[in-house]
This record gives C-alpha cells, structure tokens and sequence, in this order.
C-alpha cells in the first residue's frame, strides 16, 4: 500500500473514530453481560438487540416521531413565552433601581424552588394536559434568563452609555443599539441556561400531567406494561434531543452573532 | 446593608401583595389559591408539629447520600481523565452522552430496578450529580498551570505528594463549582423523583400527596421552605466552603471577602 496523504488521512480517521466508538463498545458489552448473567429477569433489563428492535419499531410506525414533535412543540412555546417574560423582566431590573430592589429578593427565592415542584399546584391550577405543562415550561425557563438578561445590562460597560448619550442618542436607540447589544453575550447564555432547565422540567412533568402525547408520558406510561425496552429506547431519544438543541440551535445562534461581533471568543 | 435589608422587605411585601390580590381576585376559587392568611397557619402548624422537619430531614438524607456518592465516583475519575489521556478518551464520550439525559427521564427505570422509595431517589440524585462533577474537576485538573507540576517534580515530589499537596488544591476551585452545580441539579431531582417514586415521606412528597386532599396551603408553604432551603444550601454551605478553603489561599476572589 503507498503512502499517500490520502491513505494516511484515512487512517488516522479510521482510528479516530474507533476510539470513539470503543467507549460504547466496552460499555454495551457489559450491558449485554449483566443482562444475561444479572440479577434481573429479562423484562426489566433487556438486552441491546431488544432495545434497538423497540427502537426501530417505534421509529417505522412513526410513534416515536410523533412523541418527539409534541414534546418540542410544547418545549417551543413554553421556552418562548419563558424568554419573553425573563428578558422583558431582567431588562427593566438592569435599568432601573427600583425594579432591582423590588425584585431581586423574589426572583432568588424562587430561582432555588425546582420548577417541578410547581406541577401539582399547576395541575390544580389549569387541569391535566398541555396547559399546565406549557406555563411549567415557561415559568421554570423564566428564572434562568431573568437573572442572566439582569447581569448582562450591569454589564454594559456605562462608559459606552455615556458616549452614546453625549452623541444625542435617543432612550429607544440607546437601548436598540447599545444596551441589547451589549447585554446579548449574557442574555445568550441565559436563554441556554433557560432552555436546558426548560428540557428537563418538560420530560418529567409529562409523567405528571398526563398528557397524552410526549417523550416524557412515553416512558412513564411504558412502565405500566413493563415495556423496559420502549422505556430505554424513549431515553435515548430524549438524549438526542437534548444533545441535538445544545448542539445545533446555541452554538449556531451564538456564532451568528456574539462571536462574530467578536464579543465572545470561540 | 440597610438597603440591602429595605430592599429585600420591600420585595417580600411586593410579592405577598400580589399574591393575596391574587388570590381574593376570585379568579380561582380560594380553596385553590388559599390567602396568606390561611398558608401562614398551615406552615406554622406543620413547624410546631414537626413534621416538616421529618420531611426535610427525609429529602436532605437522599440528597446527601447521592450527592456523597457522586463526589466519591466523580471526583476520582475527573482527576483521571485530567491527569491520563487514555482515560480522557474514554470517559469523555459516554459523559457527553448519558449528561443531556435529564434524569427525571431515568425515573420509571429506577422504579423498575430499585423499586419504589429510598434507593430509587438517591440512584435519581447520583445520576443527576455525577456529570456535573466529573466536568467541573476534569476542567480544574487541566487548568493547573504546568509549571506548579514541574516545579513540585524538580524538587522530588512523588505521586502522591503531588496529587495531595498540587493536585487536588489547584483544581479546587473548580471541584467546589461542580458541587455547587451538582447540588442544584440534585435539588431539582430529588423533589422530582420523591413525587413519582412516592414513599411516605420527603418535601416532594408532601406537595405531590397534598394535591389529593387539595391542600393548596400545605403545598404553597412546603414550596416556600424549599426555597429557603435552596437558597441556604447555596449561600451558607457553598459560599462558606468557598471562603475558607480557595477565597482564604488567594484562589478566587469570593463574594464578601
């Protein structure tokens, strides 16, 4: 064989992907061995094949996509209307003393309270289904995004808003073009922090308020019929997914525009 | 200070004001959105009786096993994936993988393997505790300068001189960072995980069982406690940890010191 860039490329490429690949190898092996030889019948601890012939399943009979889709549709409007509210509200405690004062005490208290143990006030509150799930959704990502959009106007740096002001700028291009744009690296961070809080609340207050359709009311209805091979395959699912918005929705957004405004270094 | 003490009275009085409009608004009926005047006495009962300290003392026992346990597994293992390489490689994929699960998501499997009750919730905070930790002191072993290493092996220091007296203090910071986040990830699992995988017990619990008699007084007022506690937790264990361990070497600059 000649040694080609090409050929030593692939090569390094090919061992590269197998020390990716080794992890998953050794840790499916154990799974397979602890399956056969443990303590645990087969129904509550099934093998891989299983698992990826439930997941298969599942995938061709379009269940699993369409658990999938209800659960970030629910994510969607819940995390938006959660940002809407956080930013609206970290932006006036930014910028004015009295909004601080008045609500920064609260905003910590209920910042420490899991979002979740919310649920059974919510279900009194609004019934069982999407309702309750998407204003959980919403109230939890809140916090996260009120405290970050806060601490990001004190950020900016007051120098800039004193040369903006010497320039004549107005109260609304003030805030459009130096106040926002300036508080965006945190307000970033903040939506993301928003985000994954929101992920997690939403999978378990599935198993909470009933819903009929989602990720979360997959897994726990799955444990009524033992079906262990549906529930693991549901998990691995919400993994992807969870990996899947990290991935390609913030650090995109975060390219696209603190990154290239060079506020932030990647 | 003083406005410090007016801001957050004025705040908490904001907030009551609110809530009792709220609630004599009619928009739910009051048996779903109980005054303050009827959440005030339910709280002080459950303190005077004691239950709500058997609660707590229920909730903090599975959150500090799991959290204990995790330290104990991710501590060592992020000092090993930052000290040997191979180790890295390993461990670095399946964290990335098995950390965005949400581990409320674990919960109907852990019922399944450990049955309902202590074991599930405290295998429910291990999990939610461990990535956390393992990340935060992965990244604090690779942010040691070089030099401290090299330094300390010029003057013949061992393995374990200097995993002991380099180590483990200069990744410290990071360890602490872990743990702070490790616990807020736990508190959120732990309620969870005490409403689905009921016992008889826990904060969770409480909230979760009183939906049934619709005790909306009893839920509001163990919210409130878990709120301060939360925030305690944060503010006095970790901050007072911080201070007096890597604020006190000159590490990190500390709130308040």
């Amino acid at each position: 064989m000649f040694r080609t860039p090409t050929t030593l490329y692939l090569r390094g490429a090919a061992l590269a992907l197998g020390q990716l690949f080794l992890p998953f190898v050794v840790v499916a092996i154990l799974w397979e061995g602890f399956a056969i030889f443990g303590p645990f019948p087969p129904r509550l601890f099934p093998r891989i094949e299983t698992i990826v012939s439930a997941f298969v399943r599942l995938v061709v009979t379009g269940i699993l996509p369409l658990h999938a889709l209800e659960t970030l549709l629910r994510l969607t409007a819940g995390f938006l209307l959660g940002s809407l509210v956080g930013v609206t509200m970290g932006m006036l405690m930014g910028r004015y003393r009295w909004a601080e004062d008045l609500l920064v005490p609260v905003v910590s208290v209920g910042n420490a309270i899991p979002g979740l143990a919310y649920a059974p006030l919510f279900v009194l509150w609004f019934g069982l289904g999407n309702l309750p799930a998407v204003l959980l959704v919403a109230f939890s990502a809140t916090f996260p995004v009120v405290v970050n959009a806060w601490t990001g106007v004190k950020a900016v740096k007051s120098i800039w808003i004193r040369a903006a002001e010497t320039m004549g700028a107005t109260d609304g291009q003030l805030f459009r073009k130096v106040v926002l744009p300036g508080a965006l690296p945190y307000v970033l961070t903040g939506l993301r922090l928003g985000l994954a809080r929101a992920w997690r609340v939403l999978i378990a207050v599935e198993m909470l308020t009933s819903v009929s359709i989602g990720l979360g009311w997959l897994i726990f209805g799955a444990r009524e019929f033992l079906n262990t091979d549906v529930m693991l395959a549901g998990i691995a699912v919400i993994g992807l997914v969870g990996l899947g918005l990290e991935k390609l929705v913030f650090e995109r957004v975060e390219k696209f525009t603190v990154v290239r405004w060079g506020m932030l270094e990647r | 200070m003083k406005r410090f003490v007016f801001g957050t009275v004025a705040s908490f009085g904001f907030a009551a004001v609110i809530w009792e409009a709220f609630a004599r608004s009619g928009f739910f009926s009051s048996a779903l959105s109980p005054s303050l005047v009827v959440i005030v006495p339910a709280l002080v009962q459950m303190v005077v009786s004691g239950t709500i300290f058997v609660h707590i003392a229920y909730t903090l026992y599975r959150i500090l096993w799991g959290l204990g346990l995790a330290a104990l597994a991710g501590v060592p293992v992020g000092i090993l994936m930052g000290r040997f390489k191979a180790v890295e490689r390993f461990v670095l994929p399946l964290v990335s993988v098995l950390s965005p699960i949400p581990s409320l998501a674990w919960v109907p499997v852990f019922i399944l393997w450990f049955g309902l009750g202590n074991a599930a919730s405290v295998a429910l905070v291990f999990y939610a505790a461990t990535f956390p930790i393992i990340l935060n002191t992965w990244t604090g072993v690779r942010s040691i300068n070089r030099i401290w290493i090299r330094a300390a092996e010029t003057m013949g220091a061992g393995g374990g001189e200097l995993f002991w007296k380099v180590v483990l203090p200069g990744s410290l910071p990071f360890v602490i960072a872990g743990l702070r986040q490790a616990f807020a990830r736990s508190w959120i699992a732990v309620v969870g995980g005490e409403m689905i995988a009921a016992t008889s017990w826990g904060l969770g619990w409480v909230i979760f069982d009183s939906k049934e008699f619709l005790r909306t007084d009893v839920m509001l007022g163990t919210l409130v406690v878990i709120g301060i506690l939360g925030l305690g937790f944060e503010r006095l264990v970790f901050q007072v940890v911080e201070r007096r361990t890597v604020g006190r070497w000159g590490m990190v600059r500390t709130a308040g010191a």
